[in-house]
C-alpha cells in the first residue's frame, strides 16, 4: 500500500508548528498534508520528484523576509558540488539547483521552520530542519557518496540516488506503508504497486510477478544479497521475513545490468536500515492479528549504538524475531484445508562506522513449515478431475499442518564493507553465504519412508560482489563493479525433482549517468559467465545427463529522463538482457501434485535473450501524481511450458509438458496517480494491463496477470492524542482473465471480480506516555466468493475470505 | 590505516571461515525411490477351482517416470461358465531384492481399496477380503465368466485407490481420492472348442 500517514516528514512539519501554534491545527493539517502527499508522490514514481510550491500552487502569499543560503560539498573529497536539487518545504516550496560554487539560495521566505531536501544523483540524499523563524539562515552541507542499487542502505528517504530510478520505473514501500502490511508475506506487501502481482498458493506463499514475469525471471535481493532459496519453483515463496524490512523497492523491467540475468522481468530489493553508529537503544513490539486464518505475529526489533566490543571499539547492533502461526484459511463458505503455517526468524547484524568507511555483519535465520492445500494434491489426472468437479469439502480450523507440506530453512551471513576513498567515492565489499534447506513431505509414502521428505534440497551459495561507487568523476556519477557467485545444489531426497549441480558465475558491469541541463543521461553494460554442472543420479530411471554447460551474455540498457518543466518529467529506457536456462528447466522429470501435470525438462535448452523499451511519464505537483508507464518486451527464446501428449504410467495418465522456447513478446501498460481535492481527503489509484503473446502461435501466453485497477479514498487529520489518524475504503477490481492459452489445465478463464476494504488506524497515539501505532483493516469486506487468475488453489477452492486485521507497534 | 587493518580483519575471518564450512559442492545422493508407493509392477493371478493357475503383469520400469507401461505379459483367459479366485500383486522392481507393495497395502488396510471394473458384458469381478472396520479391501477376489457369455475380448481396469486422510467409505463404486495404480488388463472369453 501507499501511504503514508506515519511519514516522518509530514510529522515533523506537523510537530513544528504544533509545540507554538498548535491551535492553527487546520493550517498544521494542510502542511502536514501536503508533505505526505509530496512524499507519497515521490515513493510512487520513485525519482525525483518536483514539488511545486504549495502556495503558489493555491495562490497563497509567496513574498517573505526571510533568505536561506547554503553551501554543498562532497564529505569525501570537500569540493563543491554542483547540479544538486534543493527543496525546501514550508509554507512554501521552493526548488533551486546549486551552482559550480556549490552554492544555493531562497530570498523572501516566510518567517517559518523549513524542510531542506538535497538530492544529487550518486549521493544519499540528506534532508535538515532549516527554521528562519527569528532570522536568516545559512547552511553547510555535505553529502556522502551512496551506497547505491546493490544495497541501498543508505537511500532510505527516495530512490534517488539508485541510478535506475530516473530511468528505470520504480517504485518504493517505505516502512510506514510496510507497516500497514505487516504480518504478511513479502509478496502481499508489494502486491498494489504499479505491475506487480503475485502467484499465490493460498495465503501463506505469494512470489511477486512484475510485469507479467516471476519466479526465475524475477531477483529478490535481500539486504543487497541475491536471495538464493530454490526461486525457480512458483511454490516456493521467498524465504524472508516481512517484518525485517525497513523498505523495499521494485524495479520493474529489465535491472540486469547491475542486479545479473536473473533480473530480466524485475527486481524486488529488501532493504533494512543501516545500524546506528551512536545514540541510545530503541526498539519495538509489533503484533498482528488476523481474523481469517487466526494468524497471530509478534515481532521484535532492538537498534542500537554504542556497543563497546573488544578489539572493536563502538559498535551498533540491530537484532529482529519474529514469530508467525497461522490456522486454515477460511473461503466464504469453507474453510482451506492444511493451509496454516509457522514461521520463526531471527537476525542479528553488527555494525561499525569509522573515518575510513563502514562495516556490517549479519546474521539471519528463517525457518518456517506451511502446509499445501489438500485437495490440491491428486493422484493422477483422473483425481484431479474429480477434485475440480467436487465441491469443495467443508473443513474445520486447525492449527495443524498436515501432509502436503514443506519445510523450509534459510541462512543468510553477510559481510558489507564500504571503504571511503577520499575524493574518488568509495569501494563496496559484500560477501553472501546462503544455505537453504527445502523440505517437500507427501501426502503419503511408503510405511518405512513417512518421515523421509519426498523432496530434499539443499542449496549453497557463495557471493563476493566488489563495486566501485565512484561519485562524481569529471560529470559521470555511477558503479563499476564485479560480481561473483559459486552455488552447490544436492539432491537428497527419495524423489526426483532437479538433480543436483554445481553453478558458478562471474560478471562485470558498469553503470553511469551523466547529467546536461533537463536531460540525464544513463547506460550501462555488463557481461556475465555462467557455468551450470548437473550431477545427475546413478539409477538408469532418471533422465538427467552428467555435463557442464556454459554460457555468456551481454547486458545492456541506454536510457534518459528529460524533465519539461519542474512538474512534468519523461524517461526512455532501453535494454537488452539475457538469462541461461535454470536447472529445473533443463532436468525437470515428474508431477507437480498440485495440477497432476507431468513436466519433462530439456537438456538442451539456450538462454532468453530480452529486448525491451519503456517509456515512463511523471507528474507531480501539490495534490496530484500521476505517472504512466508502458512497455514492450520481447523475449526471444522464451521458456515455458508446451503441451504434448499426456504421459502414461502405471498410475495412470497425465497431462504433459515439455519445457521449450517460443519468441514471446509482453506488452504492457501501469497508471498510478494520487490526488487529494481537499486538505483531509486523499484519492489513490492503480492500473495495470499485461499482455503476453506468444508470437510463434500468435496465442496467449501462460501465467499473465489479469488487468487489474485498485482505488483507494482516505480521510485523514492529526490530532495532539490521537496522533495522525485516518480512515479509509478501498477496491481492487479485477477483469476477467480471457487470454489464455489452450491445452493447459489453467485454460480455465477466471471470473472478473471487485473487492472491498476498509482501515482506519493511526500513528502515533499518545497512551501512558508512549505512542504507539495501531490499525485496523478489513479485507474482502463483503466475503466476496472469487478466485484470481494466478492463484494456483483456484482450480479447486475459492480465494480467502473476510479477514478483519489488527496491527499494533509499540515503541520500547 | 592501522585501524582499517584491525577493524577489517574480524570480517574477513569471518568471511573465510565461512567460505570454509559452507562451500559445498552440489550432489545428487540418494537413490530416487518415489514420493508414494513406487509400484513398477501389477500381477494378477487367477486360480481356476480346478486346474492350472493363469496370471498376467504389466510393468512400468520406469515407475512414475515418463515412459509408458509395457504390454501385458501373460494373458488371461476366462471360458464362459468358470470361476476363479483371484489375487493382485503389486511390486517395486526398482529395488533389489524386489519389494513387495501388496503386504504394505494389507498392512494399511484402512486407509487402501482395490477396484475392479470391466468393459463388456458377461464378466463379474467381486472383491472378497476386508479391512479391519469390515470395508472392501479387494486385494483378493472372484472372477467369473457367466454361463453362454459371447467370446470375444474384455478389459478389466485395476485400481488401487489410496485415502490416506480420508475416511474410506464402505460403499463406493470407484476411486475419489488419490490413484495410486490405475491400469487395464486385457480378458478374453475363449470360444468353445
Amino acid at each position: 500500500m501507499i501511504d503514508e500517514y506515519h511519514n516522518p516528514i509530514p510529522l515533523s512539519l506537523v510537530e513544528a508548528p504544533a509545540s507554538g501554534a498548535w491551535r492553527d491545527g487546520k493550517r498544521a493539517a494542510r502542511i502536514a498534508f501536503a508533505a505526505a502527499a509530496a512524499a507519497v508522490a515521490g515513493a510512487l514514481s520513485g525519482s525525483a520528484n518536483v514539488l511545486q510550491g504549495q502556495a503558489g500552487a493555491d495562490g497563497g502569499p509567496i513574498g517573505g523576509v526571510r533568505r536561506i543560503h547554503g553551501e554543498l560539498r562532497d564529505s569525501a573529497s570537500g569540493s563543491a558540488l554542483r547540479g544538486a536539487e534543493i527543496q525546501i518545504t514550508g509554507p512554501v516550496t521552493r526548488r533551486s539547483r546549486t551552482d559550480a560554487a556549490g552554492h544555493f539560495e531562497f530570498a523572501r521566505l516566510p518567517a517559518a521552520p523549513f524542510t531542506l531536501r538535497v538530492r544529487l544523483i550518486g549521493f544519499a540524499p540528506l534532508e535538515r530542519v532549516v527554521d528562519v523563524t527569528s532570522g536568516d539562515a545559512t547552511v553547510r552541507l555535505s553529502l556522502r557518496t551512496s551506497t547505491i542499487s546493490l544495497d541501498s542502505i543508505t537511500v532510505t528517504a527516495n530512490a534517488l540516488a539508485d541510478p535506475l530510478a530516473r530511468v528505470a520505473a520504480t517504485s518504493t514501500v517505505d516502512a510506514a506503508e510496510l507497516a500497514a502490511t505487516r504480518g504478511q508475506t513479502l509478496g502481499e506487501t508489494i502486491k498494489f504497486l504499479p505491475g506487480v502481482s503475485v502467484v499465490q498458493f493460498g495465503p501463506s506463499i505469494a512470489k511477486p510477478v512484475i510485469r507479467g514475469l516471476n519466479s526465475q525471471r524475477v531477483l529478490v535481493m535481500n539486504a543487497g544479497l541475491r536471495q538464493e532459496d530454490q526461486q525457480w519453483g512458483t511454490e516456493h515463496a521467498p524465504n524472508i521475513d516481512s517484518f525485517d524490512a525497513d523498505q523495499v523497492t521494485v524495479v520493474r523491467g529489465a535491472a540486469t545490468v547491475l542486479y545479473g540475468p536473473d533480473a530480466i522481468g524485475g527486481v524486488v530489493r529488501v532493504e533494512h536500515d543501516r545500524v546506528p553508529d551512536g545514540g541510545s537503544l530503541k526498539g519495538d513490539v509489533a503484533f498482528n492479528g488476523f481474523s481469517n486464518s487466526r494468524q497471530g505475529a509478534l515481532s521484535l526489533g532492538l537498534l542500537g549504538g554504542g556497543l563497546q566490543l573488544p578489539l572493536v571499539g563502538r559498535t551498533g547492533y540491530r537484532l529482529r524475531f519474529t514469530s508467525r502461526v497461522a490456522g486454515n484459511s477460511a473461503a466464504p463458505d469453507y474453510f482451506l484445508t492444511n493451509t496454516g503455517f509457522r514461521e520463526l526468524n531471527g537476525s542479528a547484524t553488527l555494525g561499525v562506522h569509522r573515518p575510513w568507511g563502514e562495516s556490517e555483519v549479519m546474521l539471519s535465520h528463517f525457518s518456517t513449515e506451511l502446509g499445501v492445500l489438500r485437495q490440491a494434491h491428486v493422484g493422477n489426472f483422473d483425481d484431479l478431475q474429480r477434485s475440480l468437479s467436487a465441491p469443495p469439502p467443508d473443513s474445520s480450523f486447525s492449527y495443524g499442518i498436515d501432509r502436503p507440506n514443506q519445510r523450509v530453512q534459510h541462512t543468510t551471513l553477510r559481510v558489507r564493507s564500504a571503504f571511503v576513498l577520499p575524493g574518488a567515492g568509495e569501494l563496496e565489499v559484500v560477501f553472501g553465504s546462503q544455505a537453504n534447506h527445502r523440505r517437500e513431505f507427501d501426502n503419503h509414502g511408503p510405511l518405512r519412508a513417512r518421515g523421509i521428505a519426498a523432496f530434499n534440497l539443499k542449496l549453497f551459495t557463495n557471493s563476493l560482489d566488489v563495486r566501485w561507487n565512484h561519485g562524481l568523476q569529471h560529470g559521470f556519477v555511477g558503479t563499476i563493479g564485479t560480481s561473483a557467485m559459486v552455488q552447490g545444489n544436492q539432491t537428497l531426497g527419495k524423489a526426483f525433482l532437479i538433480p543436483g549441480f554445481d553453478l558458478s558465475q562471474a560478471a562485470v558491469y558498469a553503470q553511469e549517468s551523466y547529467a546536461i541541463g533537463r536531460v540525464t543521461l544513463s547506460a550501462g553494460a555488463r557481461t556475465d559467465v555462467f557455468s551450470q554442472t548437473t550431477l545427475p543420479f546413478s539409477d538408469a530411471g532418471i533422465r538427467s545427463e552428467a555435463g557442464t554447460r556454459r554460457w555468456n551474455g551481454f547486458s545492456g540498457s541506454f536510457g534518459g529522463e528529460l524533465r519539461l518543466t519542474d512538474a512534468l518529467t519523461t524517461s526512455v529506457r532501453v535494454a537488452r538482457a539475457w538469462r541461461p536456462p535454470t536447472v529445473n528447466e533443463r532436468y525437470a522429470q515428474g508431477v507437480h501434485h498440485g495440477t497432476a501435470q507431468y513436466e519433462l525438462g530439456r537438456a538442451s535448452l539456450d538462454p532468453e535473450r530480452s529486448a525491451a523499451v519503456e517509456a515512463v511519464a511523471r507528474y507531480s505537483t501539490t495534490g496530484t501524481t500521476l505517472e504512466v508507464a508502458a512497455y514492450s518486451n520481447q523475449i526471444n527464446g522464451f521458456i515455458y511450458l508446451q503441451p504434448r501428449a499426456p504421459v502414461l504410467t502405471i498410475r495412470g495418465a497425465f497431462p504433459a509438458f515439455n519445457y521449450n522456447q517460443t519468441d514471446a513478446r509482453l506488452d504492457g501498460v501501469e497508471l498510478s496517480g494520487t490526488l487529494a481535492p481537499t486538505s483531509w481527503l486523499r484519492l489513490q489509484g492503480t492500473a495495470n494491463a499485461v499482455r503476453g503473446l506468444d508470437r510463434t502461435n500468435g496465442g496467449p501466453l501462460f501465467d499473465m496477470p489479469a488487468d487489474r485497477a485498485t482505488l483507494q479514498a482516505r480521510v485523514v487529520g492529526t490530532r495532539p492524542q490521537l496522533g495522525n489518524w485516518y480512515i479509509g475504503l478501498g477496491s481492487v477490481l479485477v477483469r476477467e482473465q480471457d487470454g489464455v492459452p489452450a491445452g493447459t489445465v489453467y485454460q480455465l478463464p477466471t471470473a472478473g471480480y471487485a473487492l472491498a476494504s476498509v482501515d482506519f488506524g493511526s500513528a502515533n497515539i499518545a497512551i501512558g506516555g508512549h505512542r504507539i501505532d495501531a490499525a485496523i483493516s478489513v479485507t474482502n469486506l463483503l466475503n466476496t466468493r472469487y478466485r484470481d487468475y494466478l492463484s494456483r488453489y483456484r482450480l479447486f477452492v475459492n480465494d480467502v475470505g473476510r479477514d478483519v486485521v489488527v496491527r499494533l507497534r509499540v515503541p520500547i | 590505516m592501522q585501524s582499517i587493518v584491525r577493524l577489517s580483519r574480524a570480517p574477513l575471518a569471518l568471511t573465510a571461515l565461512t567460505l570454509a564450512l559452507v562451500s559445498c559442492k552440489g550432489d545428487s545422493i540418494t537413490d530416487p525411490a518415489g514420493e508414494s508407493e513406487v509400484i513398477t509392477r501389477v500381477t494378477l493371478t487367477l486360480t481356476p477351482t480346478t486346474g492350472a493357475a493363469i496370471s498376467a503383469f504389466i510393468e512400468d520400469a520406469d515407475g512414475n517416470g515418463p515412459n509408458p507401461p509395457s504390454a501385458q505379459v501373460g494373458t488371461l483367459n476366462l471360458p464362459a461358465g468358470s470361476t476363479f479366485t483371484g489375487a493382485v500383486r503389486f511390486e517395486n522392481r526398482t529395488v533389489t531384492p524386489v519389494e513387495d507393495i501388496t503386504a504394505e497395502v494389507l498392512a494399511e488396510a484402512n486407509e487402501h481399496r482395490v477396484f475392479y471394473t470391466v468393459t463388456g458384458a458377461g464378466i463379474t469381478v467381486n472383491s472378497t477380503d476386508l479391512d479391519g472396520a469390515g470395508r472392501p479391501l479387494g486385494l483378493r477376489f472372484t472372477a467369473a465368466a457367466v454361463a453362454g457369455t459371447q467370446p470375444g475380448a474384455r478389459t478389466l481396469r485395476v485400481l488401487l485407490c489410496h485415502y490416506d486422510k480420508q475416511v474410506k467409505p464402505a460403499v463406493a463404486a470407484s476411486c475419489t481420492v488419490d490413484t495410486d495404480i490405475d491400469v487395464s488388463f486385457a480378458l478374453s472369453v475363449p470360444n468353445i472348442v
